[in-house]
């Protein structure tokens, strides 16, 4: 295998191109279940019938974990967006356009949204009261099986030369209410990108769905809550913004 | 505080240790007494009423919210206002009793209380459910909100010890220490009904735990200005209830609709009582502060203006009372339309009245529905616009002119609006209760119902006049009744024949203007009904006149109804009824313009003292079959000299319809003392009568006026009593195959008699008199009555049924269906139908014994073939008997001898049983029998 084609660096991994095939190896540092996790879900969405990296191998490769998958070519939805803003309003149609069609899908082998936010809501470093509150809210929402991606962002959609879209990054997949899945994106753009951007997308979600912005918006503390876990602390601040709401007492 | 006395709850384990020492106490609770609750509740209240100012200070300092005042005014009012509306209510065992009715209500506690406690109100909240499962012989267990947990544990403790210092049984509060939600769902999965007051998480989660909940959710009440209303009033009011503890109850006011007309001057007085109205810039500062996508920013809730200004970077004075925005969209974009549990007030501008509903309707929909909403107005002048709010919002309180805070929780403005710190939002706000919930909520109420018997009754007409030759007397009197116009109504044949002509001579001699309808066939139309009451219509009689048979008398009927209500539809009258005391259709009144007299031509119909008539729809064959009391003819003459020359067919056929009257009034689970008497007397005299009447006509007078009479008594028992299925399969029988109604009646009758008669009926007729299948007995009293012997009511029976067979072959009523329907094929093709109607047919519901369709088939094929009709097979006491001795035998098995002394008496039993077994040995012969569960012989 080749691993002089690095595509993308992150912080506990790196991303390799080797001919049609992509290797994503993890450090040391990083799960062993969540990588096996990870690979699983990739495996389980296979059977969606958007295009996803398909799953060829998963070995250790000098004693790191990697995952070995099909490579696909084209760029991200995010470079496009970058290379030309006043195009904005189109791309972002056909952005929430594919993850309206993602969450017409049905994975049954996927895990479930709701206990994956319990575990992060109990994890978090809020004080007893809050997470009280956020089990609540939780508790109160509507339980559905939508596939969500769990990290809908521009960066993890890719246009293929054809024009097809293609959807990579499945390690936080889940089923559950898409609710969740767009509160988290929009929380995304509002974290990196603009205000305005931010509400375009919601906007444009809420129109397309006919879906009141308040039952996205009910999910925020929840989505906000589980980023803070990783959250680098500059964005803690935003997030615990967000938290700190009350639903009526 | 002495926190040893208590274990701690605060994991899975202990928390199973708590629910079973609450429901141990709950269960030694449950057997008090209304006095010892009584005295319990009181020194729970009095206790609690005692601590108001700590436990406020308390909830103050823990929650950071709130206002200690305001919250020992709550704290006071959960103790002394909760109270008092309890203290006399009855909640242990008989609450209600009427003895005449036989009718008692029974109340039982409804055992564990699971009781989640919000922040905004803890102490009080704790209090008022605690009181409220007092009263109730609950137990309760309450989960606290973390951030409020301390206060309203301690609460709870001041209200335990003293219910258990006053005689409670310990434990019978329990709280959670440490609460989570895993601890507060495991509450309400456990407890067997949840007082949830919280977010709409924590309500569905309760909801969602499967037990009953009352659960209530969050509001966001409008206030309507109008411009009649009270300004000063209108405005202190509001300011009164939104400061009251920084805004915290649910039911406080979120935004205030004004009249443009008077806006400036409500917003003059907001201003002069220390309200400030934000400008554009500090509008929009204050909008990101107070919402955060959409959610109501944790950091205001409970605070005061002037903090809360701080946080947004507006500078307001310190003693500012509400921060109010002026803005314009009521839709949740606007971060002022939501619910803000502070005191910060959204207020509109509104064109009028109309414009104010439609702005607080949507206000409501978004964020409030089922909770509360308010409006000030001028009552006295402006009821209209009252009756309009309350139409249109969508609230569970509704209040005028009440600061909605104190007025939402009742008794303070209004002292019948029951006092409560948990509000019903009904279903608009997802809840099973719309009220403000109280102790009948907690309770289990049992009805006890003692089995009572309908109301009975006797109706006849008003007048009965009997005689030869009594007509023109009768007549005579209604000269003395001042009637002045009299319409009579007949047949073609007997208008003719001179029927009519002794009436037409005495009304002619008493100076009674006068007028003939005779244009009624048999079966009458209402067509011809409509001919005639048009004549009324015009002709304007004060009093009718019914010359005729059933046909002419029922085609009376209903032109008096057409007459004196033309609007009438039949439809809705001939609408079938169960229970004559409960149908649907309410009969109009008659007799408002004409008297109603009959006088029949014929021994049959009754229909003289009935207040039954039917009528059929030409364009559709429709039958409809009136009976209601207000069709009772007001005066009935029963003048045999009208019967003298009937011919033979119709003696024939109207008089053995008297004998299926007298028979049906006689079984029926309707029948009384009263109507018994007429329809056994009335029996004898046809079986004594009717065969001479046949036979002499004219010739035998004596025989004709016996005829008269018993028809006219056989339909006053049955206008009573009511009929059976004799009669529901003979209106169909003779709609589908043209024969008279008598005839149709004799062919099925002995099958009827033979079917109803059985002890073991498949199905009673339902009607709290008929307590058990009587039928049997009342045939074998007819047949005593007629003299007929046998020992038995079986026996009997046996005979009766073979006298009206006697009866029938007497005057010539052939024996079967098949007789008058050779063409077997034209039968049954309609037989189905022709059952399944009869079943429908208004008669089948007094009959005693409730028929199967295919009951009332097989009856038809029976009478059709000549065949008669046999019970399945069932369990009887005899065969218990031979199972009790079989048993016994083969217990004393070893002693031989015992047994060998049994034996004979054994032998015994078997011989009796004999004909039982042959006929069930008959039943198994046909496997096709075997299926309908009966068959021929």
């Amino acid at each position: 295998m080749e691993f002089n084609n690095v595509i993308a660096k992150r912080t506990h991994k790196k991303i390799y191109r080797d001919g049609d095939k992509c290797i994503k190896m993890f450090d040391e540092s990083f799960s062993k279940a969540d990588i096996l996790n990870e690979a699983l879900n990739l495996a389980k969405v296979e059977s969606i019938s958007i295009r996803t990296p398909i799953v060829l191998e998963v070995s250790v490769i000098d004693g790191r974990w990697a995952i070995v998958t099909d490579f696909i070519e084209g760029e991200t939805m995010l470079s496009v967006f970058e290379k030309d803003p006043s195009k904005i309003g189109e791309y972002m149609d056909k952005f929430v356009d594919l993850q309206i069609e993602v969450h017409n899908e049905k994975c049954p082998m996927l895990n479930n949204l709701s206990d994956k936010m319990e575990r992060k809501i109990s994890k978090t470093d809020f004080d007893a009261t809050t997470r009280y509150d956020l089990h609540t809210r939780l508790a109160g929402m509507e339980r559905k099986d939508q596939v969500c991606h769990g990290d809908f962002n521009p960066g993890n959609v890719i246009i293929q030369p054809n024009g097809e879209m293609a959807v990579i990054d499945w390690s936080h997949a889940t089923q559950g209410n898409a609710a969740a899945d767009v509160a988290r994106t929009f929380l995304l753009f509002s974290l990196r990108s603009t205000e305005e951007i931010a509400e375009l997308y919601l906007d444009t979600y809420c129109r397309k769905t006919d879906t009141p912005k308040q039952y996205i918006q009910a999910w925020t503390p929840i989505v906000a809550a589980s980023q803070s876990v990783k959250a680098i602390e500059d964005e803690r601040e935003f997030l615990k913004k967000w938290v700190n709401v009350v639903d009526y007492v | 505080m002495d926190n040893n006395r208590y274990e701690i709850t605060d994991s899975v384990e202990s928390f199973t240790q708590l629910l079973k020492r609450v429901r141990r106490a709950q269960e030694k609770f449950s057997h008090y007494s209304q006095e010892e609750v009584d005295r319990i509740f009181k020194a729970a209240a009095t206790a609690a009423n005692r601590a108001r100012i700590p436990l406020a200070k308390m909830a103050v300092e823990e929650t950071g919210m709130g206002v200690v005042e305001d919250k020992i005014m709550k704290n006071h009012y959960a103790s002394e206002y909760i109270y008092n509306k309890y203290r006399d209510e009855k909640t242990c065992g008989v609450i209600y009793e009427n003895k005449e009715y036989g009718f008692t209500q029974v109340a039982e506690p409804i055992g564990l209380i699971g009781a989640v406690i919000p922040t905004t109100n803890p102490t009080s909240t704790a209090i008022f459910k605690s009181l409220i499962c007092l009263k109730t012989r609950n137990g309760i267990i309450i989960s606290p909100h973390p951030r409020a947990k301390a206060s309203t544990i301690e609460a709870a403790k001041i209200v335990l010890e003293a219910a258990v210092a006053a005689g409670a049984p310990e434990d019978i509060i329990g709280w959670i220490d440490v609460p989570s939600l895993e601890l507060t769902q495991m509450l309400m999965r456990e407890s067997d009904t949840i007082l949830a007051t919280g977010g709409p998480g924590m309500v569905h989660a309760a909801y969602s735990s499967g037990k009953p909940a009352l659960g209530v959710g969050a509001g966001n009440t409008p206030a309507i200005i109008d411009e009649t209303a009270d300004i000063l009033l209108a405005v202190n009011s509001i300011i009164h209830s939104k400061t009251f503890d920084n805004g915290m109850i649910c039911a406080s006011e979120q935004s205030v609709i004004v009249n443009e007309k008077i806006y400036d001057k409500v917003k003059n007085e907001f201003a002069a009582r220390g309200c400030y109205f934000l400008s554009d810039s500090e509008l929009t500062k204050v909008r990101k502060t107070i919402l955060i996508n959409g959610s109501l920013n944790a950091k205001i809730v409970g605070q005061r203006a002037a903090t809360i200004a701080e946080l947004a970077g507006v500078k307001v004075p310190e003693g500012t009372k509400i921060l109010i925005g002026e803005v314009s969209r009521v839709d949740i974009s606007e971060p002022f339309a939501h619910e803000k549990l502070s005191p910060v007030l959204a207020m509109y501008k509104a064109t009028d009245i109309e414009d104010a509903m439609k702005k607080a309707e949507r206000l409501i929909a978004d964020g409030g529905f089922g909770h509360t909403s308010s409006i000030y107005l001028n009552v006295v002048t402006e009821q209209e616009k009252i009756e309009r709010f309350r139409e249109r919002m969508k609230t569970c309180r509704i209040l005028i002119n009440t600061p909605s805070s104190q007025g939402g929780i009742g008794d303070m403005y209004n002292f019948m609006l029951r006092p409560s710190l948990t509000l019903g939002c009904g279903s608009w706000g997802g809840n099973s209760v719309s009220e403000n919930v109280g102790i009948k909520h907690l309770l289990n109420i049992k009805s006890v119902a003692e089995r009572r018997n309908n109301m009975l009754w006797f109706k006849a007409p008003e007048k009965v006049y009997l005689k030869r030759g009594s007509t023109p007397v009768a007549v005579e009197e209604l000269k003395e009744m001042g009637k002045k116009r009299c319409f009579i109504v007949t047949d073609e044949f007997l208008y003719k024949n001179g029927f009519t002509k002794p009436v037409e001579d005495k009304l002619e001699e008493l100076g009674i203007a006068h007028t003939a309808f005779f244009d009624v066939q048999p079966d009458p139309t209402l067509a011809s009904a409509e001919a005639g009451a048009k004549q009324m219509l015009s002709f304007e009689p004060d009093v009718i006149i019914a010359i005729g048979g059933g046909s002419a008398m029922d085609a009376a009927k209903i032109m008096w109804v057409l007459y004196e209500h033309p609007d009438a539809d039949f439809e809705d009258m001939a609408m079938r009824f169960a229970d004559i005391r409960k149908r649907i259709y309410k009969f109009p009144v008659m007799g408002q313009k004409a008297y109603f007299v009959c006088i029949p031509t014929s021994a049959g119909t009754g229909s003289e003292a009935t207040p039954f008539a039917v009528i059929t729809d030409q364009n559709t064959g429709n039958k409809y079959p009136l009976a209601d009391y207000e069709l009772m003819p007001d005066m009935a003459i029963v003048d045999a000299d009208f019967q003298m020359t009937a011919p033979r067919g119709l003696t024939c056929a109207s008089g053995i319809d008297v004998v299926s009257h007298d028979l049906e009034a006689l079984v029926s689970t309707m029948a009384t003392d009263y109507t018994d008497s007429l329809a056994l007397q009335s029996l004898k005299m046809v079986f004594d009568y009717l065969p001479r009447a046949y036979e002499l006509g004219a010739k035998d007078p004596e025989a004709r006026e016996k005829m008269a009479n018993a028809a006219t008594m056989a339909g006053m028992a049955f206008a009573n009593a009511f009929l059976g299925i004799s009669h529901s399969l003979a209106h169909k029988l003779g709609a589908f195959h043209h024969l008279p109604h008598g005839i149709c009646n004799a062919l099925v009758l002995e099958e009827v008699i033979r079917y109803n008669a059985s002890e073991v009926p498949g199905k009673m007729g339902t009607f709290p008199q008929y307590d058990h299948p009587m039928a049997q007995h009342k045939y074998a009293m007819a047949a005593d009555v007629l003299g007929l012997g046998g020992r038995t009511d079986e026996e009997k029976v046996k005979r009766l049924i073979k006298a009206v067979a006697d009866l029938k072959a007497k005057i010539d009523i052939k024996p079967t269906i098949k007789a008058y329907i050779p063409d077997e094929k034209v039968f049954l093709e309609t037989l189905d139908e022709m059952s399944e109607k009869a079943f429908d047919d208004q008669c089948t519901g007094a009959n005693p014994r409730y028929p199967l369709i295919s009951d009332l088939k097989q009856i038809y094929l029976n009478a059709y073939y000549g065949k008669t009709f046999v019970e399945e097979a069932k369990p009887s006491a005899k065969d218990l008997k031979a199972r009790a001795a079989k048993a016994a035998k083969a217990a004393k098995a070893p002693a031989k001898k015992a047994a060998a002394v049994k034996a004979p008496a054994k032998k015994a039993a078997a011989v009796k049983a004999a004909p039982k077994k042959a006929a069930a040995k008959k039943t198994s012969a046909s496997s096709s029998a075997k299926k309908q569960g009966r068959k021929t012989k």
